[in-house]
């Protein structure tokens, strides 16, 4: 029997609680009304003066969790390297910053946090004991764009293999299981001004099985995208392209032992109630023969796409993602 | 792309203080999806009906309460502008602005962490005094 969970990260619902249609508790009961098991947070996005939160603040959260029974599945922590314009942090002032988003963490009642991709490795061991302390566990994200072969997460993943701490790990985005490119971009950019013939041979790209990654900076592109490259629209549309990796599932045979937590990424929810790019009935057929027993947390991104005029509508589309998580892991 | 959070529609207007116009002043949402310190805030720019404002004229305030120049602000890591609580972009004027439409441009620049180069947004709209 598979022991998968679902979660939601309130990175979804973003839009809504920037205009102030959602509050907190809004998000945290829209979970608990879906029956969603556990919630992923951006402690700086939702809480005041993170990582300092008053305790006046972490009381409300903990007493929202426990009000809506949701777990504190993960929090997303950043460490801001470029907090003075004239220079990046030391090693010294990042190991503090990240030991305060740990302390941060405990006190929410998280057991995870997610370090963002490209998150300083030469801190990571010096922060270890105070992660074993305070029994927080520390997981490098692995995201589209910053896959597994990239330099630094390789760096991340050395540091993992060697240390084989239970308090390092992973949080892999499945971002990097796209088998086509989210249409919804390709809508964006195609009313921005984006050359057709571009968006047409980035799908065909796809459509044979391939990865973009390599073609995707305007320097480096082939020379027959080159000549497509018309405009700025052009440039940025393919550097995105590059965030959207097509991987095999088996790229997590490796390392599946140290994946604590997966950001379940979509961006568009079909009428038929699959996601547009990523096979989540695949990918959730791996994990049940791999035993994989953490959270999926639903990550809506697909509202930085939303075409002028159109309202977003994350609640919709994050209980439609949540359906079909459901569906599949039975 | 979430070029449309620079400008919002409510809190255009001039500043009075003791009786007297000091100013002018608008809201702002960050583009990013998190609070940061002030201290990274790259850059405000801001056009009015086409013409630049001297960058020295204008303040920000991540709370109505605490004002600094764009040269202090490099320094600031006490106060968060935080996500989905607008900013205010104060500029001095004495006499502040007519009264009526006025096309607005206002640029923001974030520098983040793992963003290798600051990233800007901007928004043009007209609102009314």
């Amino acid at each position: 029997m598979n022991s998968i969970k679902t979660a939601v990260s309130l990175y979804s619902f973003q839009d809504e609680y920037a205009r102030g249609k959602m509050s907190l508790e809004d998000c945290i009961k829209e979970l608990s009304q879906q029956g969603v098991e556990g919630v992923e947070l951006i402690s700086d996005q939702m809480l005041h003066n993170a990582p300092f939160v008053s305790d006046q603040d972490i009381e409300s959260w903990k007493k929202l969790t426990q009000k809506y029974n949701v777990f504190p599945a993960c929090n997303d922590i950043f460490i801001n390297t470029k907090l003075y314009r004239n220079r990046i942090l030391t090693q010294k002032e990042n190991l503090q910053l990240l030991k305060d988003e740990l302390i941060l963490a405990n006190k929410l009642g998280f057991k995870l946090v997610r370090l963002v991709s490209l998150t300083p490795t030469d801190i990571i061991e010096n922060a270890l004991p105070l992660a074993e302390e305070l029994d927080v566990i520390m997981a490098l994200e692995i995201h589209g764009g910053m896959g597994l072969d990239h330099p630094e997460t390789k760096k991340f993943t050395d540091i993992m293999f060697k240390v084989n701490s239970p308090y390092l790990g992973l949080v892999v985005d499945t971002g990097i299981f796209c088998r086509k490119h989210p249409r919804v971009s390709t809508q964006f950019f195609l009313q921005q001004g984006l050359n057709k013939e571009l968006a047409d041979y980035i799908d065909n790209e796809f459509a044979m099985g391939r990865d973009v990654f390599h073609i995707s900076h305007p320097g480096t592109a082939p020379a027959e995208v080159q000549t497509m490259i018309k405009n700025k629209i052009d440039q940025e549309y393919l550097i995105f392209a590059g965030g959207y990796e097509n991987k095999p599932f088996s790229d997590l045979d490796k390392i599946l032992p140290y994946i604590k937590h997966f950001h379940g990424k979509f961006w568009d929810m079909t009428e038929e109630g699959l996601e547009y790019s990523i096979p989540y009935d695949e990918f959730i057929d791996y994990l049940k023969e791999n035993n994989y027993n953490g959270y999926i947390a639903s990550e809506y991104e697909g509202g930085r796409f939303a075409l002028p005029g159109s309202e977003i509508d994350a609640i919709s589309q994050v209980r439609a993602h949540q359906a079909m998580l459901r569906k599949y892991i039975g | 792309m979430f070029d449309n959070y620079v400008l919002s529609d409510k809190g255009f207007k001039n500043v009075e203080v003791n009786g007297e116009v000091i100013g002018y002043e608008m809201r702002t949402r960050i583009t990013y999806y998190r609070g940061i310190p002030l201290s990274m805030i790259q850059d405000i720019q801001l056009e009015i009906d086409g013409e630049e404002v001297p960058r020295e004229k204008i303040k920000f305030s991540p709370d109505g309460e605490n004002y600094f120049t764009l040269d202090e602000m490099w320094t600031v890591t006490t106060y968060k502008w935080e996500y989905g609580v607008e900013g205010i972009v104060f500029v001095e004027q004495p006499g502040g602005l007519a009264e009526g439409p006025h096309e607005i441009t206002l640029t923001q620049g974030v520098r983040v962490s793992y963003i290798p180069v600051p990233f800007f947004g901007t928004n043009t709209k007209v609102l009314e005094i």
